[in-house]
This record gives C-alpha cells, structure tokens and sequence, in this order.
C-alpha cells in the first residue's frame, strides 16, 4: 500500500471519526450529569436522519439547512420525553433508567418503521458525489463538510459549557448534584437541558451522517453501540475524551480495513472496547469529567 | 416470597401440572406452546442473574447461541449424541460464564450492561465468519438427531415436554436460590453493594456464581431451540432482539420473583401471537411502549400489581373482621 | 284428454322450461367458479423488516390468484389465499405453519427471507406438506433440499452463468476482484463466480467479503485499485450498492466492467436513484425484468403494479409464478390430497410471463427452478437488458469508461 493511499484513509478515517465523537458526546453528556446510559441515543440519530430525508424529499432543503430544524425539534422531543419518561424515575436504581431508554428506543424505531417502511433509502444531493483534491489525496465533499460542521458544533457546545451560567450549573451538577442543589442549582430543570442537548447533538450527527450513508428504522442500533464504543474510550462523562474517543475510533476502522482484516475489524473493535473497560473503565482519557 | 398459601415446591408443581395437559388440549398449537415454555424458561434463568443478582445483561443471546452451536456442532461434527452434547455445552456455558463474569465483576450497572452486548456480539462475530467450524452465515441446518429411548426428538410433543421439564428445573432453581442464604446475600448486594461488602460478602464471587446458574440453563435452553427450528444461523441466535426479549419478559413479570418471568413471558408472547394476525405492524412498537409504562407505573412488574392487590385485599379483609 | 294433447300442453312448455334452464345454467366459458372456496396457505412478512418483500411477494399471490379465478379457479373451485405473517421471524412462521397444516392446506408458499423458510422446510417436510418457494436466495434450501420443498427463483449459480455467458462474449477479460456482503447470499455469488473463473481460466486478483454495517468502503476499493482488475464482481447488502459505487468513484476504482452477479441492491430502482451518475454502465443479473422476452411480462408488470400501487420488483412476478405453479399442480393432481400434489409439481413444465417453471434435479440440486437469469444495465439512468441477446431490449455499453472521463 502506497504512502498516498494509506494518507488518504486514514484522512478518511478521521473525517469519519469526527462525526462519530458527536454522536459519542451526547452521550457522554448525558452519563456525566444524569448517570443515566441512554440506549435510545441511536435513535435519536435515526430520527434526525429520517428528518433531513423527509425534509429533503418534500420540501427540497439541503440536508445541512436541516440542521436548523434539527435545534429546535431536537430540543422539543429531548425536553418531552425527560419531563415525562425519565424525570420521574430520576431517583430510581439505575438498571429503571437503562430499561426505560431501552423502551424508548424501542417505540422510536418502530414508529419510524411504521411511518416509512424497512427499506433503506439514500439520499441524493447534487454534491454527494463530489471530491475535493488536497494535494495527492482525494477526499469526499461531503465528509468534508460534515466534519467541518461537527467542528463547528462542537466548539459551540464547549462555549456554552465553559462561558454560560447554564454551562457551569451543567459542570457543578454533574460533578456532585447535592452540593449543587445547595448552591441553588434547579437540577431537575438542568437534567431536562441536558438530555436536550444530548438529543439534539444525536440528531444533528444523524443530519450529518445521511448524505454519506443510507437510512433504515434500525440504523440506529449500530450507532449507539459505536457511540458506546466512543464514550467508553474517552472516559463516561468526558465530553474532551469522546472527541479522541471517536477520532481514535474512525481511525481503527478505516485502518484494519486496509490492512484486510475487515471481517473481523468489529469484533477486535468491540474486544478493546472490553479491554477498555476492565483496564480503564474511566477511559482512556481519565476520570469523569465534563 | 409472600406468607401462606401454598409452600413454593407445590405451586410449581401445580403449574408444571397444568401445563403438562397442553398437548393433550391444544395439539394444534404446539410449535407456540414450545416457545411459550422455552422463553419461560430462558426468561427464568436470565432473572437469576438480572432480578436476583441486579446485574442488567443485555447479552443473554450469548449462552443461548452457545448453546445451540455446541451441542448441534458437536453431534454434526463428532457424532456426540445430545444427551452428551448437551451437558458438555452447559459446562462451556459455565466456563463461559465464569470468565466473563470474573472479568466485568468489578463493573457496575451500565458497564455490566454494555459488556454483555460487546460478548454477545463478538461471539457472533466469531460465528459468522469462522466458517469452518460454525458453517458462517449461512447457519446450521440439523437434518437428523438420535432416538433416545425411541422418541422423535423432532416431534414436537418431545420438544414441548423437554421445554417443560428445563422450566420445572428453572423455577426450582429460582426459588432454591431465593429461599436460601445465597438469596440473601445476592439481595444485600443488590441493594447497597458497599455496605454488603462490610457483611462479608464477596459480591463478585456471589454475582459470578448467579451468572454460572443462568448461563449453564440457558444454554441448556438454547440447545432445545436449535433442534426445535432444526435450522439456525449467528444472526438469529446472537442476536440482541433475543436478549432484550428475555429482559422484557422479566420485567414485565416481575424481577426477582419465582412465577414472574414465567408470567411475562406468557403475557407477551400471548399478546404477540394474537397481534401477529390482527396488528400485525404494532407488535414491537407495542413492546416499547409495554416497557416504558411498567417501568414507570409498575417497576415491580404484574406480579408486584398482583401482590399488592391480593395484600390489600387480605388487609381489607383483616380491616373488616377487626371491627367490633 | 288424449295422451297426445296432454304431452303438447305441458310437454312443450316442460321443454322449453328445460331448455330455458339448461341454458342458464351452462357454465359459460369465463363464468366465476362456483364451489367451496380451495384455500392455499401463505407465509410471508407482512411486518417487520422483511414486509416491503413480503409486500411484493403478497401482490404477486394475488395477481396470480386473480388470474386463475378469471380461467374458471381450480377444480371448479374459487382460489382462496390463506395469508400468515410470519413478522419477520422464525418462531412466528413455525406457528403460523402448524395453523395451516391444521387447517388442511394441500400446500404452503413462502417465505421471503431464507433464514425462515429453512426451519420453514425442515418443519414441512416432516409434516409432509409441499412448500413452495419464490424469493428466498440460499441455495442450501434446494441443495440438497427435500422431496417436498420447491423453489421458483433461479439460484446465485444461474446468476453467474448468465453473467460469464455475456462476459465471455465480450471478449479479452481476464482478472477479476470479488466484492461481497457476509452473508448466505454473498458466501453463494463468490462460490459460483469463484468456480466460473477456474473454469474459464481467469485471475482472481483480489476478494473481500465485509460484515454488515460497514459504511466505509474505501480501503477496500483502494486495494482493489492497487489490484487493477478488469472485473469487480459484486453481491452486497441491498442497503450498500448505492454507498460502494459512490465510494468507488471518489476513489477513481475504474475496472472495464462492475457486474453485480448476486443481483439484490444493483437490480432494484432504488439503485438508480441513491448512486445518481456513479450507476450508469453497472451490470447485474436480475431474475426478470418487464422488458424481457417472455410473453405477457410487460402486462405482468402493469397488474403486478396496479395491484401493489408502487413499482414491483422481480419478488412480485417470481412470487406469481410460484402461485400460477401451485394451482396448475393441484389441477393435475386432481385432488388437494398433499402427496398428489408433490408429485404433480415434481412434474411442473409450464411457460409463464416470469419465464418458464419446471422442477429439476441436477447438480445437487433438488426440484429447483432451473430457469435462466438475464443481464441488466443502467443505461440513461433506466435498466436495460443487455443478455441474453434474443432476449435484450438494448446493446451493451462497454467497456465502461474511467471515472475521470466520464
């Protein structure tokens, strides 16, 4: 394999990798404050990407114009199902919450499937085909913008962690949520932001992911286990190490890929990410930590 | 378990009674009937692990594919008729389990969980593409099985009596386990592991222990399964649909409980047979929401409902008699 | 009253009451059959994810029914179709078997999805029924299959004939690469493409099978660069055609010819419309197409529609032949009896709009379909059969020419 080729996918890799660390942060977020591992995280993604398609195929807007949608509703369906499903378990043994979002997700992708069908289905932009030349390597339009928003997405997300007064109360409750009740901190209020935010950083990777990929009701599962994969690696709870986490994990893939082992690159993936978890179960990356 | 009535050992008994006079009263339906039993048992078992132990897996599917691949490889393979196959899949079950329960021990809640989905599917991984031993994706078709003692291990009566007796064999264990000293200890961990700890108890030695029982009868399960479909592949056994659809059973039931995932697992498979031919697409999308609202109306499941309405009605009653 | 008068008073009116009567109720030649209904069992997914297959495979059941009614039913009887789902999984299809084997059903058609009618076909031939399948693609079910199991659709071997068949014809290939999906199907297209190459004494210089939910083919096509093939052969998850071809063009992998030898996502119209103009020149074998030569296909695809309200696959015409075959078996078997049945379709030899159907034993194979398989390409952004040539409704385009090019 030439110097070029390997360049190139492993360029891929990362570009790759950065749209999987958003799926992972939402994620991580959500762990951080809430404690809660979300099991319907992919669905969430799945319904940003049925999203963009439906808004697409109807209404003609750009996938990436989606993602103006994607804030708000994300917003309304993150906020909906927190105050109803999960608030009222909030201080239930944590195997309630993992049965709820499992619930979740369950109704999730089985209204997706009723609404349209098992059939994966691809979404056609005029540029979804378009490369771009850096040099000697070639690279994917698309992937290239998608990284290029996640990037943006991301930065925005750690602004409002680091410079808002609901960033901090997100920080302070997640590092000890009595003693930032005490603070006077409305905890409940900031889960509900939370899971929010969670929710509309899973549907905006979706938004993200559907000009590169196709969309089915089960598309989700997949995801969710990456994101898992993600989290893990950069430590449940820290937002930073699911960037790494995710870039490591674009990186893994494309690279045993290359090198041939492509049959059993998951279950080498999913065998560290055990690793992971024995060795390291606070990540790769250190101690949980938003 | 509740004071009075009639001791554990007899009310299983009873049930296995009842349920012995299936085949006689509904031939025509024994392939549900089977599935009715075996989930009934695999849900049994998997709750010796999730509602007795508190330890969530998400990977059950695991034991269950073991199980069928063992014991159907080792007759295809090595001619080992499965009276012998079946016990030497459920010593790799345990040996499976012991591993994996000694590795994860030290994790907790969401990281148990999470593990179990990665062994599960690595293991169907495995099985999908080492095809020289599992035959990959294109799965196992079992096309002949011995006779012991004369009976046709394809008929489906013989299928359903077995499935019987594994769910006799689950509930007792159940009920062993709750109605001993290691059900005290599992329920100590499972409620403060900490403060458990400082009783003297290991919890990983007594969680680890809960994980050998389940996986050793659900393999024992899935051996039964794969010689019920006579054709299985990695994605059927494997797969986490299966896992989650013991989980469910469990919950809906009633976690920790002898009779409650014998209960679920009737409830639902009830519910989705008569769905199959009247609402056909809702089936799993009902699922969802049959899990969301008894983990949020009734976390103790139908037998939690169940207990607290026949309690209340024995208080009443005890209420009434006091008045002078 | 004399004998004679009695006779022309209520003798005549007599007769032509008969006559009147005779001719009332002579069945007439396209008259509705009369008669208890003759149901025919059906499995199939109408839930779950295989239903957009089942879907298809239910409105061809139906388009044949309807035919076979109009002709005057079976046996005098109107056909009835005794529809299960088995909601895509094993345990729901063996008890939706055992309700029809119950209810007396001379045979069952169905499934869709392979890993259903194994324990399907395992199940009925113990319970002696015939089942009859059309869309379902592992070989194992016909090879060795059973003395009660059938199978219309042609098998991934017939798929490579016709495939070498066009590219023998074309002359001066020699390397092939071997892209497919790990599963059943994928595992049969490389077994028969892998044979076919020894035969012809071609190279195979590269082969990959990848698990399903890879979404980044690029190393793989970059290696296959490296390779230089004249040839990809591929068989993919149907979700992935339209991914791999996109992917192969933004790595500029530019083989003379990519033919997709296991059909599935390259044959179907979604293909067309997720790859754009990275699917222009791909071939792929395809069980039927409207455009082919067998009488009545165009008009087949009109009903197959009209009745599905959305554009049929070859699933609906393949699953129509397969109920047109049941009710002409149970015609020559005279009776519903299930063994009579068997028998009569062992000997099958009909000519329909999907093509011909015949059961035969041969190669290992055992009451298989051994109908042949056409060639399609994308051409303008339409399919277009390409082979065989009596059969084509356009000329080849080939080779097909490098990315940057284009």
């Amino acid at each position: 394999m030439t110097v070029v080729t390997l360049l190139q996918t492993a360029a891929g890799g990362i570009l790759t990798g950065g749209v999987y660390a958003l799926v992972g942060i939402g994620l991580s977020l959500i762990f951080g404050v809430m404690r809660i591992v979300n099991f319907s995280h992919g669905e969430f993604m799945a319904v940003g990407m049925y999203t963009a398609f439906v808004l697409f195929r109807h209404l003609g807007l750009d996938p990436y114009g989606s993602l103006l949608v994607v804030i708000p509703a994300g917003t309304a369906l993150g906020v909906a199902v927190e105050r109803v499903l999960l608030a009222p378990i909030a201080r239930a043994p944590e195997h309630t919450a993992i049965l709820m979002t499992v619930g979740v997700g369950l109704i999730l992708s089985n209204s997706l499937l009723f609404l349209f069908g098992a059939h994966p289905q691809t979404l056609l932009a005029s540029y979804s085909t378009a490369t771009v030349r850096l040099g000697p390597i070639t690279l994917s339009f698309p992937l290239l913008v998608s990284f290029g928003l996640t990037v943006l997405v991301i930065t925005a997300l750690y602004l409002l962690l680091t410079r808002t007064d609901l960033g901090r109360a997100i920080r302070a409750t997640a590092q000890n949520r009595d003693a930032a009740e005490l603070q006077g901190v409305d905890t409940a209020w900031i889960r509900t932001a939370v899971f929010a935010i969670g929710t509309v950083l899973a549907m905006a990777a979706g938004v993200l992911l559907l000009p590169l990929l196709y969309v089915f009701p089960t598309v989700g599962s997949t995801f969710t286990l990456k994101a898992f994969v993600v989290t893990v690696l950069g430590g449940m709870g820290n937002v930073v190490g699911a960037i790494f986490g995710g870039l490591l994990l674009g990186l893994v893939e494309s690279l045993g890929a290359s090198f041939g082992a492509t049959n059993y690159r998951d279950a080498i993936g999913l065998v560290a990410f055990l690793l992971v978890l024995l060795v390291r179960p606070a990540g790769l990356f250190g101690r949980s930590r938003v | 378990m509740s004071s009075g009535g009639l001791h554990p050992v007899l009310r299983i008994a009873l049930l296995v009674g009842v349920l012995a006079f299936y085949p006689l009263l509904f031939g025509g339906t024994l392939n549900f009937g089977f599935s009715l039993v075996l989930f009934a048992a695999l849900a049994t078992s998997w709750d010796l692990v999730g509602g007795w132990a508190g330890q969530l897996s998400l990977g059950h599917a695991a034991f269950i594919g073991l199980g069928a691949y063992a014991s159907t490889l080792l007759w295809t393979r090595l001619g080992l008729p499965v009276w012998w196959g079946v016990p030497v899949a459920m010593a790799a079950g345990a040996v499976l389990a012991s591993a994996w329960g000694w590795i994860t021990f030290r994790l907790r809640g969401a990281y148990f969980a999470l593990s179990t989905i990665a062994v599960a599917e690595v293991l169907r991984i495995v099985a999908n593409n080492w095809a020289d031993l599992t035959g990959g994706p294109e799965g196992i078709s079992i096309v002949s099985l011995p006779s012991p003692f004369g009976l046709d291990l394809f008929g489906r009566t013989v299928q359903f009596y077995l499935a019987l007796g594994l769910l006799a064999v689950a509930l007792l264990v159940s009920w062993r386990v709750g109605a001993s000293r290691f059900g005290a200890w599992l329920e100590a961990i499972r409620e403060d592991e900490d403060s458990s700890m400082a009783l003297g108890v290991n919890p990983a030695r007594m969680k680890v222990l809960a994980f050998v029982l389940s996986g050793v009868l659900t393999v024992a399960g899935g051996a039964l399964y794969a010689v019920h479909l006579s054709f299985f592949e990695p994605q059927g056994v494997f797969d986490l649909h299966l896992s989650v659809q013991l989980v469910l059973m469990a919950i809906v039931g009633g976690m920790g409980t002898v009779f409650g995932p014998t209960l679920g697992a009737f409830v639902l498979l009830g519910f989705q047979e008569a769905f199959r031919s009247t609402f056909q697409q809702a089936s799993l999308f009902i699922y969802g929401v049959i899990i969301v609202l008894m983990v949020r109306y009734a976390p103790d499941g139908l037998t939690g409902r169940l207990q607290t309405a026949w309690r209340r009605v024995r208080d009443g009653r005890r209420a009434l008699d006091a008045v002078p | 009253m004399t004998t004679a008068s009695r006779m022309s008073r209520t003798g005549l009116p007599l007769l032509a009451l008969a006559a009147l009567a005779a001719l009332l109720s002579a069945p007439t030649a396209r008259a509705a059959p009369a008669g208890k209904p003759l149901q025919i069992g059906v499995i199939t997914s109408l839930s779950g994810s295989f239903a957009t297959f089942g879907g298809m495979e239910v409105a061809g059941y139906k388009v044949a029914v309807a035919e076979v009614n109009a002709r005057g039913g079976v046996l005098g009887r109107p056909v009835e179709l005794l529809i299960e789902d088995d909601a895509s999984n094993q345990n729901a299809a063996l008890a939706a078997a055992e309700k029809l084997v119950a209810g007396g059903v001379p045979l069952v058609l169905g499934a869709f999805a392979s890993s259903i009618t194994k324990p399907l076909a395992g199940y009925l031939t113990r319970e002696k029924v015939p089942l009859l399948n059309s869309n379902s693609a592992d070989v194992a079910i016909t090879r060795p299959g059973s003395p009660w199991v059938f199978r219309v659709g042609q098998t991934t071997d017939s798929f490579a004939d016709a495939c070498f068949d066009l590219i023998r014809s074309l002359q001066g290939l020699k390397t092939v690469a071997i892209l497919v999906s790990n599963d059943a199907l994928g595992k049969s297209t490389a077994n028969s493409v892998k044979e076919k190459v020894k035969a012809l004494g071609y190279a195979l210089v590269a082969e990959q099978a990848y698990d399903r939910g890879l979404t980044d083919f690029r190393p793989t096509l970059n290696a296959f660069k490296a390779a230089g093939p004249e040839i990809v052969a591929l068989s993919s998850y149907e979700e992935d055609a339209s991914t791999i071809l996109r992917q192969a063009k933004e790595v500029n992998l530019s083989p003379r010819m990519f033919i997709s030898v296991g059909a599935t996502g390259y044959a179907i119209p979604q293909f067309i419309t997720g790859a754009g103009d990275a699917a222009e020149y791909v071939l792929s074998a395809s069980p039927w197409r409207p455009e082919g030569k067998y009488a009545g296909a165009k008009e087949l695809y009109e009903r197959l529609k009209a009745q599905l309200g959305s554009e049929p696959s070859h699933h609906a015409a393949k699953a129509y032949a397969g109920m047109i075959a049941a009710a002409d078996a149970i015609r020559r078997a005279g009776s519903t009896d299930r063994e009579a049945v068997r028998k009569a379709l062992e000997g099958t030899k009909l000519q329909t709009a999907f093509g011909p159907v015949s059961f035969e034993s041969f190669a290992g194979y055992r009451n298989q379909n051994p109908a042949p398989s056409l060639v399609i390409q994308v051409q303008d952004r339409k399919f277009v059969v390409v082979w065989p040539r009596n059969a084509a409704s356009g000329a080849v385009r080939f080779p097909t020419p490098p990315w940057d090019k284009r």
